[in-house]
């Protein structure tokens, strides 16, 4: 499945927010949105997950307006991972896991739903803790278990808004690996970061947004380059030449 | 059999046994069996008459009220994801009883028997919309909410009083808001009864809304779960079940704050779990609460509202203890 931003533009209380962006987001591929804060991105996720309406254009998903799809359908289409979400109330963690099969409570049997609560617990590496209350995890666990969530749905899209934030290193790159096997498996990704490092590493392509607008779309080399962290970001970079961080950041070229 | 089916069960069979318990209880000595079974037989017998129109009412409406108070606090606190959640605690009772006590102060219930239910039911209704719309501000905000449409509630109720010519009147209205079941027929059964079904049916129809609820209201909505359409049917389902039982019983409060509490424990954190075992609690509760008043302690004839707030308010302050400390 194709999701697919038509010229969307968004004004909210006097701001433009958005403005005319068309990107999509294709099945084997993890695409990062990145820019700096109040870019716009995560109103854009929100809108591609069909919790903000645009003022003008359409999200379309094969094609089909996402805001006059009955909500159930859109529900197994599309799985949204928030960037905060509330304390889960004393819920074991296989419960939790398993709301996310809610939206094939019509269209699917028990073992499926079993087996793909299971497959999600396995996947963040939670299948341990699958009867402990979600009130007592950490907040490193407490992220994968709402991922895992997000993974039982077995939607064929994903979008997660800032999923590695509240992460330490080693679990950032556990979970965005976990998102590049997503999309091997088929899955269409899309993720909001901050950390240009990991969206370097782990994105197909790479949505840079700005004030608004999308700046640049492509491929890692093609986007972040150093023109793109001068003019978008305000920051001077100095090369490396390793795989991972092939740069670090030197200095602000933003006058205070 | 698991932990939920078994409370499930249990507590069936407690309502069961109350629900028979209050048909024989009452000073006349008469057997339960022999005047159903006059009444279902058409023989006009005293035990059919008392059966009938005294006790078979009394019991109905403590049944249905008590049910739908303990599942519309099920629901509600499930709605806005707090403990403190429930009719009586947010105002909603009381709200409306100035309905019901406005229509029957201007005479209008006397000329169109409808109006007292409907003016219960639109007293509910606001409160809970303008509860709501104020949710959004948090917990601290909503118990606020509440404490002030009570007292507004509250201080119209008494001008209300302030204001009737006789005091036979006010002693009438006195005594209602109390909150009793002891005049109960079975011309307050058919007035109550639709709102208090459909109101249940509606809250019942929310059970998988407020589990996707408990992910955050982005999340419910992604799945498939708009959160106005849940919104509406809580506050449906709460007018018209709280507003229906007020018209007819009075104010009866703290039941919708009890049994979910007590039953959390026992029927796990999912809020659609809580909805069913909170009705049989409730339902459970109001029986034996009428049982209770029933019994000649003082003399007196105490008055169910009154008993249901002396079990809920040490419940009440053990939530308020149980919370001091978080962030609100």
């Amino acid at each position: 499945m194709i999701l697919q931003t038509d010229t969307i533009s968004l004004t909210l209380q006097g701001n433009r927010l958005l403005n005319d962006i068309a990107l999509d987001v294709r099945p084997g591929e993890v695409l990062g949105l990145i820019g700096p804060n109040g870019a716009g991105k995560s109103t854009l996720l929100r809108i591609m997950a069909g919790l903000l309406r645009p003022e003008t254009g359409r999200v379309l998903l094969d094609g089909q307006d996402l805001f006059t799809m009955p909500p159930e359908q859109r529900g197994r289409h599309l799985a949204y991972l928030p960037q905060e979400a509330p304390a889960a109330v004393g819920m074991s963690v296989r419960d939790v896991v398993t709301l996310g099969r809610l939206p094939h409570r019509r269209t699917a049997s028990a073992e499926q739903d079993a087996t793909a609560v299971q497959q999600a617990l396995d996947a963040v590496g939670m299948s341990a803790f699958a009867d402990r209350s979600s009130a007592r995890l950490s907040g490193g666990e407490r992220a994968r278990v709402l991922l895992a969530r997000a993974l039982a749905v077995q939607a064929p899209i994903l979008l997660a808004d800032e999923p590695v934030a509240a992460l330490d290193p080693a679990q950032a790159l556990t979970v965005m690996d976990l998102f590049g096997q997503c999309a091997v498996q088929g899955q269409a990704v899309a993720v909001v970061l901050h950390d240009l490092a990991l969206a370097a590493r782990f994105c197909t392509r790479i949505a840079v947004m700005s004030q608004g607008r999308l700046v640049s779309i492509g491929t890692p080399a093609e986007v972040l380059t150093d023109t793109l962290f001068a003019e978008v970001y305000g920051v001077a970079v100095r090369r490396c030449g390793e795989v991972a961080v092939p740069w670090s950041l030197v200095s602000s070229t933003r006058r205070p | 059999m698991n932990r939920y089916a078994l409370t499930v069960a249990i507590l069936g069979a407690l309502v069961l046994a109350l629900a028979i318990l209050s048909l024989a209880a009452g000073p006349a000595g008469i057997g339960v069996i022999q005047g159903l079974s006059d009444m279902l037989h058409g023989r006009e017998t005293i035990a059919a008459t008392i059966i009938g129109q005294i006790r078979l009412p009394r019991m109905i409406l403590a049944l249905l009220i008590g049910g739908t108070l303990g599942l519309s606090g099920a629901a509600l606190q499930g709605l806005v994801r707090n403990p403190l959640a429930d009719p009586g605690v947010l105002g909603i009772s009381g709200c409306g009883a100035l309905g019901a006590v406005l229509v029957f102060y201007t005479g209008v219930s006397a000329l169109w028997a409808p109006a007292l239910p409907l003016a219960a039911l639109s007293g509910a209704g606001l409160a809970t919309l303008l509860l709501l719309a104020l949710t959004r501000g948090g917990t601290l905000v909503l118990v606020l909410a509440g404490a002030a449409l009570g007292s507004m509630s509250a201080a119209l109720l008494a001008l209300t009083l302030n204001l009737v010519p006789s005091p036979y009147a006010s002693y009438e209205i006195m005594h209602w808001l109390m909150g009793s079941l002891s005049h109960a027929s079975l011309h307050d059964v058919l007035i109550a009864a639709p709102g208090l079904l459909i109101g249940s049916v509606l809250l019942f129809s929310t059970a998988r809304s407020l589990d996707a609820l408990t992910l955050g209201e982005d999340v419910a909505q992604t799945m498939g779960f708009p959160l106005r359409a849940v919104q509406w049917r809580v506050v449906l389902g709460t007018a018209l079940a709280v507003g229906s039982g007020v018209a007819v019983a009075g104010g009866i409060g703290f039941v919708g704050l009890v049994m979910p509490h007590l039953l959390r424990p026992l029927a796990g954190a999912r809020p659609s779990r809580l909805l069913l075992p909170s009705a049989l609690g409730g339902a459970a509760l109001l029986l034996a609460a009428d049982l209770f008043v029933r019994l000649p302690v003082s003399g007196a004839e105490l008055q169910l509202g009154v008993v249901t707030s002396l079990i809920g308010t040490p419940v009440f302050f053990w939530q308020v203890w149980r919370l001091r400390g978080r962030p609100v």
